[in-house]
């Protein structure tokens, strides 16, 4: 799988994944000699380092250019914005990097990818790639959590919003409205609200999930066979509920307004 | 970004890899903050001259560099380094540190950089004039010519400066764009005017805005105060520009009568001291951060004259540039009773922390790195206050 980004310093490489979560400072989070990072278990040496963005003290350029000097340089960088000084020691220690990927999520420890930085592309090797919808369907500051079977091929025995995927040619809201019916037999109107999408990994899968918001009104749940069974949530009931990954985010994002209100 | 046919050559290493590289550095950062082309610098000033926060890797970087031929093609300066170059001793510095120093100084001398070290290159090696482009590091010195004498200047890093000084060039973005240099908010200033105010008020500014451009009212600094504000508001936030009514060239051009005004007085001046003041006692008064300058050279050596230093136990640093210790040198006949007046260097970039634990200072600027780049408790005062100490 392909993702387009952008150049920041040319060049190729091949390599495994090491990610980090948060933005890293290289003066201090990695050992210029050995490449051994401080900020986590690993080593960034001949690895395609991916991380959100660069932090810290300006130093951090010359951190990179001391582990090129000891051999020890990550074979590319990948991140989400590039700031001066992860760009600046990429460069100057001819480390290809791109940044404005979509997201560090795309990526998980051990994938293998290939890096085009003079094309600003990155590739994911072995990943099936899949556009999802997920709704908050909400009635009183509450929305539906269904819980899936254990059966289930993607995150069994779990809560999760109303979801599904995006059939070929279907746009994301209409696949939305779609997955409600059939899942809840709830018709729904204009979304109340959207989201940027977010990426989820899980496995060898990447999700790319369009989140959205819409009005539940007065109408009665149906569930279909899909789902064993739902409840109405809030965002405080859905902490103590083992949900599918951003199920927390996406109803805090929708929900905490009307929770105020 | 648009480059020019000569620029897209020198990014293809028509005009050699020092020079290659020096382009993809300035278009990688010109591409990361939007620059639409490069424009001519008039001059460029470097940081990244101290062996303390370079380290190996900065020196390896240099050395390859100067194997790879690259010379600069503006007239440019270098920041202040870890040690004096012949009084090191005194400075409690190691071999081996000042051997790495040393060669580090003569790297960037072999690039064709002035080797005079310093943060204050604006009173003398180094004058942009009013709208020139530069490229300087030193967040002091650059905030320095931006606001007070008007020439244009992003906060370049150190490499980024270095690579604009080799092209002549720099990314056309930010500070050097008209509308990026309209002020943000007014500070209604109400200082007492000596020039430890002038730090204490931009700690405080520092710390109330962070980012962004002040517009002052009710203050007329002149260089030395312009020195310790600009110094102090780079340190305790990341401003790079301001302008001063009735005194920087540009703050003329500005309506600011719907800009949101905040106050700055006593009571802030006091929390910015409290912030600075984290101890009682001092094992060194380090004083001239930003550098002293002639005035200040003889307005110190005035202050002592006659007078004797008692307290034995605490040593006492000047900093300044070798041209301004060479000028002064009958207030340094009379500073050096009191300890070393040292040139080229800083008690933030020099390695104090092998031998001092708490140092004293008037800077508002080594007041915040003195703890971070220096592992010190820290005591800000204004040099009277200091002096008194030892007296």
């Amino acid at each position: 799988m392909i993702f387009q980004g952008r150049c920041i310093s040319n060049g190729k490489a091949r390599g495994e994944v090491i990610k980090l979560e948060e933005p890293l400072s290289f003066l201090g989070g990695v050992e210029g000699s050995t490449g051994e990072l401080k900020v986590r278990e690993g080593n960034v040496a001949g690895k395609i380092l991916v991380f959100p963005k660069g932090k810290g003290s300006t130093v951090g350029s010359y951190v990179m250019y001391d582990l090129m000097v000891h051999g020890k340089e990550p074979a590319a960088v990948i991140n989400e914005a590039a700031e001066t000084i992860v760009a600046t020691g990429a460069v100057i220690s001819s480390i290809p990097m791109i940044d404005q990927i979509p997201s560090v999520r795309l990526f998980e420890d051990g994938d293998i990818v290939t890096v085009d930085a003079s094309a600003g592309t990155v590739d994911i090797e072995g990943i099936t790639f899949k556009e999802v919808v997920s709704s908050v369907v909400s009635k009183d500051g509450k929305c539906i959590l269904e819980k899936r079977p254990d059966s289930c091929h993607s995150y069994p025995g779990h809560w999760s919003l109303v979801a599904g995927k995006i059939e070929p040619g279907e746009s994301p809201v209409d696949a939305a409205r779609r997955e409600i019916l059939e899942e809840t037999s709830i018709k729904v109107g204009e979304p109340l609200g959207t989201m940027d999408p977010l990426y989820v990994r899980e496995g060898k899968v990447l999700f790319k999930v369009y989140p959205f918001h819409f009005d539940a009104g007065n109408q009665e749940v149906k569930l279909n066979e899909e789902n064993e069974t739902y409840v109405w949530a809030s965002i405080e009931d859905a902490k103590g509920m083992k949900t599918v990954t951003d199920t927390e985010l996406v109803m805090t994002t929708f929900l905490k307004n009307i929770n105020k209100a | 970004m648009d480059l020019t046919r000569e620029e897209e050559a020198i990014l293809n290493g028509e005009q050699g890899e020092g020079r290659q590289k020096a382009m993809e550095l300035v278009t990688a950062l010109g591409k990361i903050y939007g620059a639409d082309s490069l424009i001519d610098i008039t001059s460029a000033h470097l940081s990244g001259a101290s062996y303390k926060t370079i380290g190996d890797g900065g020196l390896k970087y240099l050395e390859d560099l100067v194997g790879g031929g690259a010379t600069v093609s503006v007239p440019s300066t270098l920041n202040p380094v870890g040690m004096d170059r012949t009084r090191w001793k005194e400075m409690h510095i190691s071999e081996e540190f000042a051997q790495k120093q040393l060669r580090i100084i003569d790297l960037y001398g072999q690039m064709g950089i002035k080797k005079t070290c310093s943060c204050t290159p604006y009173v003398g090696p180094n004058v942009p004039s009013m709208g020139d482009h530069v490229a300087w590091a030193e967040s002091s010195a650059l905030s320095f010519v931006n606001s007070y004498i008007g020439a244009r200047t992003n906060r370049e890093g150190g490499p980024g400066a270095l690579a604009a000084a080799i092209l002549g060039k720099t990314a056309n973005y930010g500070l050097h764009l008209d509308e990026k240099r309209v002020p943000t908010v007014v500070i209604d200033a109400d200082i007492d005017g000596s020039v430890f105010s002038y730090s204490l008020l931009g700690q405080a500014v520092g710390m109330a805005i962070g980012s962004g451009i002040p517009y002052f009212k009710n203050i007329s600094p002149e260089v030395e105060e312009a020195k310790a504000l600009s110094a102090a508001m780079a340190a305790s936030g990341s401003i790079a520009l301001y302008h001063v009514e009735g005194v920087t060239p540009e703050a003329g051009n500005f309506d600011v009568s719907e800009l949101e005004t905040i106050h700055i007085g006593k009571k802030e001046l006091k929390a910015a001291f409290d912030k600075l003041n984290t101890v009682e006692d001092v094992q060194l008064i380090a004083i001239g951060c930003p550098h002293l300058t002639e005035k200040e050279m003889h307005q110190i050596a005035q202050f002592l004259k006659g007078k004797e230093k008692k307290n034995k136990d605490v040593e006492v640093w000047f900093c300044t540039s070798t041209e301004i210790r060479e000028k002064c040198a009958e207030d340094v006949k009379i500073m050096e009773k009191f300890g070393p007046v040292l040139a080229d260097t800083c008690m933030v970039v020099a390695p104090i922390e092998g031998t001092f634990q708490r140092t004293g200072t008037n800077s508002a600027k080594a007041g915040n790195y003195l703890p971070t780049l220096c592992s010190q408790k820290a005591m800000c005062m204004d040099i009277a206050a200091l002096m008194e100490l030892v007296l």
